[in-house]
């Protein structure tokens, strides 16, 4: 799903963060779709050079994706060169750096904090890169350091926030996506509401290396020296010298010192909705629901192949039991075989018998489309009035047409005042509306929500909202630049009172953001 | 005459000569007719005056006659409040025209409405859980309510209280608190709502509630820029 404002959002951020020049570039492939360099090259009219810049800062920043078009039916089918497809949630991401890093300050330690922010910072780094930055930044690098420096940075990839970069030029296969070329190039509306996956998407996929959370490091060394090389292989025994296979792994070394890690969004996204459905949940129904429901997607967030799954992977109840235990706030509430089994009613979750035990998965779409379905609810409520919210309610819930009498009876809204709430939902896109003729002059008007092209147009209208807050915030702290730099002994009387107010008013406007970024993922990424 | 057919003529009614129905002139005639023949659905005055060809000081002449006579009646229509309508005097207005058991003299009696649903919500909230018929019952047993409420009007309040989003609707498990129930149950109990009035994300900043988001660009005449909404919410 990418809109109109979710576009206008990206440029605004890839501007903030790399000016104008690198802003056309991405703007371009934003509106236009996957390119090859001769066409970035006409529709930007900036020269070769300064283009194939622009790509690379995106590249290294994990926005673009180059790719090169194979048919091995048709060759003359193929397009050309290599390709370069935008990837629009990266862009968005970057928003949300601040919110990954707490994420992995709650979890792991400081050090891991500023390798993640080296990470973030960089795009894409080797090891070598990333030891060296935080050395610099430690203002000591002796071998010690460095080596608690790399078995943080294994803690990282074991908890796949950080992974190594995809293949840098991987093949997209044209046969697989079918004679349906048409949906390479990205329309200006660009509504990809229809999940289908292109020869793109299929790309970024297996760009993906079956190795990705793998790392082998050299502890007891430094930086600048190569000897005596230890591999540290994850999920392996720490320290296991292989001295007989020296030479080759001298030259594996080598390779391993060229590979390139940057950070794994998708563990950030799948964790954060993890953390909404818990959250959800606990609103909804009770604490011990959400303590269950998240002690099963701790369990099973390995067995994941992809953040938006359906249905989380089936758990035996001991598993879960098991599981709740581990955590202090599941021993907190004391939890027996009972809680679980009331969580697991009250979650909706009904047992599969798969041999001779008992499993349970939890509806993890229907939760979110729960939690979609609410924030659009206080939407409505707030922008058109309860009784609005008791009719959109009543239709979003309701699988088939109504008729206007039908909602005003149900609703206990006088007739005519229904006709006009519905109405104005209508106009502004909340709902579909269709008109029946019955008789010769009677014309009955239906109503229902289309929740899908609903989505979209809330998800575009919360795009916008986020493009306004950023853009008044930059436009306030430049109205306030000079009061800004002012020295703290400085700050009273009038300017005092002007700088208090911009600290304020720069909290709120981040606070607003933040929230609001937590409902663009609802809508988009969950 | 044989006795069958002297049975016969003692059971056929005889026509009632002193019925006012049976001294009307034509076009009173015609006028009643037509208003008869809409049985309860009843009949726009400006439909009368259409349909048998009388101008419109006639039509008026004659349905005030009919009236007086005590053959047809004028009611309301709760879709056309300001039109007259007129019925048979022997039928009663259709739901289509008093909008159903929830309306009083053409009016949606919302009195009674909040009051049957505040009702049924301090029974949720003190019952915990309950079904359809164990809530109908408790306000007979109780005799909460002076007038009788059929379930299905327990019903329709029921479900606007669910889309008032202060009762959720459960399917009984047959355990625990739905021990009273039979499994499969349709029963009600209360939203949990956690402290404070939930606010959007959207709904808590300018761009949520502002009509004119349509018109907003960033370098436009409306911009988030110059916004007064946002100088209102960012006055601080």
């Amino acid at each position: 799903m990418v809109v109109q404002h979710g576009i206008k959002l990206a440029v605004n951020i890839i501007s903030t963060h790399f000016g104008s020049l690198v802003t056309k570039v991405c703007e371009c492939l934003l509106r236009k779709g996957t390119l090859n360099l001769p066409d970035i090259v006409r529709y930007t009219e900036l020269p070769v050079q300064q283009v194939k810049h622009c790509l690379l800062v995106l590249i290294q920043h994990n926005c673009v994706q180059p790719f090169i078009y194979k048919n091995e039916e048709n060759e003359g089918a193929v397009p050309r060169g290599t390709h370069y497809s935008v990837i629009f949630e990266n862009i968005i991401h970057r928003m949300r750096f601040p919110k990954f890093i707490a994420i992995v300050s709650e979890e792991l330690d400081k050090q891991c904090v500023e390798l993640l922010e080296g990470l973030l910072q960089h795009g894409r780094l080797t090891l070598e890169q990333i030891i060296l930055r935080a050395v610099s930044k430690l203002n000591e690098g002796d071998c010690a350091v460095q080596d608690a420096l790399r078995a943080n940075f294994v803690k990282l990839v074991d908890a796949h926030y950080v992974e190594r970069c995809p293949a840098s030029e991987p093949i997209a296969n044209l046969q697989d996506e079918g004679k349906n070329t048409s949906t390479r190039r990205r329309s200006a509306k660009s509504a990809k509401f229809a999940e289908v996956e292109t020869a793109e998407q299929q790309v970024m996929t297996a760009a993906i290396s079956s190795e990705r959370f793998v790392v082998v490091t050299n502890t007891g060394t430094d930086v600048t020296s190569e000897k005596n090389t230890f591999e540290n292989l994850s999920n392996v025994a720490v320290g296991e010298k292989r001295k007989s296979e020296a030479v080759e792994m001298d030259e594996g070394d080598q390779c391993e010192k060229k590979v390139l890690w940057r950070v794994n969004f998708e563990e950030f996204v799948r964790h954060l909705r993890h953390k909404a459905c818990a959250a959800s949940v606990r609103s909804r129904l009770d604490d011990g629901a959400g303590v269950i429901l998240k002690a099963m997607l701790e369990a099973t967030k390995r067995a994941e192949r992809k953040v938006k799954i359906e249905k989380s992977a089936p758990l035996s109840e001991d598993a879960i039991f098991e599981e709740v235990i581990k955590s202090e706030e599941g021993r907190r509430m004391a939890p027996t075989q009972e809680h679980v089994r009331v969580a697991l009613s009250q979650l909706g979750c009904h047992p599969n018998s798969i041999g001779t035990e008992e499993t349970y998965s939890v509806d993890l779409k229907n939760i979110i489309e729960i939690a979609q379905n609410s924030e659009i609810e206080l939407l409505v409520s707030k922008r058109y009035g309860e009784d609005a919210c008791r009719i959109y309610r009543l239709l979003s819930r309701s699988t088939k047409l109504m008729e206007t009498d039908k909602i005003s009876d149900t609703t206990f809204i006088e007739k005519k005042e229904a006709l006009k709430l519905l109405y104005n939902l209508w106009k502004d896109g909340y709902l579909h509306m269709e008109k029946l003729v019955v008789g010769q002059h009677s014309i009955l008007l239906l109503w229902r929500v289309n929740k899908i092209v609903m989505r979209e147009h809330v998800y575009d209208e919360m795009c916008h909202a986020a493009l306004n807050l950023r853009l008044r915030l930059a436009h306030e702290l430049e109205q306030e630049r000079e009061i800004l730099q002012l020295p703290k002994d400085k700050r009273t009387g009038a300017p005092g009172k002007r700088f208090e107010r911009i600290r304020k008013v720069n909290v709120l406007l981040e606070s607003s953001l933040m929230k609001l970024d937590e409902a663009l993922m609802l809508f988009h990424d969950f | 005459m044989n006795p069958v057919s002297e049975n016969v003529a003692q059971k056929r009614k005889r026509p009632n000569t002193n019925s006012p129905a049976h001294n009307l002139t034509g076009p009173e005639r015609l006028v009643y007719d037509e208003i008869r023949k809409v049985e309860d659905k009843a009949i726009w005055g400006s439909d009368v005056r259409k349909k048998t060809f009388l101008t419109e000081a006639q039509t008026k002449k004659h349905l005030e006659s009919l009236i007086a006579k005590s053959l047809i009646k004028e009611v309301p229509n709760i879709n056309y409040k300001k039109r007259r309508y007129y019925m048979a005097v022997e039928f009663q207005p259709s739901a289509e025209l008093t909008g159903g058991a929830w309306y009083t003299d053409g009016e949606l009696d919302k009195d009674f409405i909040s009051d049957l649903k505040e009702l049924c919500k301090r029974i949720v909230f003190n019952q915990k859980v309950v079904s359809l018929q164990s809530i109908s019952n408790s306000i007979k047993e109780k005799g909460y309510l002076k007038v009788d409420c059929p379930l299905q009007q327990i019903s329709e309040i029921m479900r606007s209280l669910v889309l008032d989003n202060v009762l959720m609707e459960v399917t009984s498990t047959g355990m625990g608190e739905f021990e009273a129930f039979r499994v499969g149950t349709l029963c009600y109990r209360r939203v949990k709502t956690g402290g404070d009035p939930k606010v959007g994300a959207m709904g808590s900043i300018p761009c949520g509630v502002c009509p004119r988001i349509n018109d907003c660009t960033p370098d436009g005449i409306i911009s988030p820029k110059t916004c007064v909404y946002y100088t209102k919410w960012l006055d601080i």
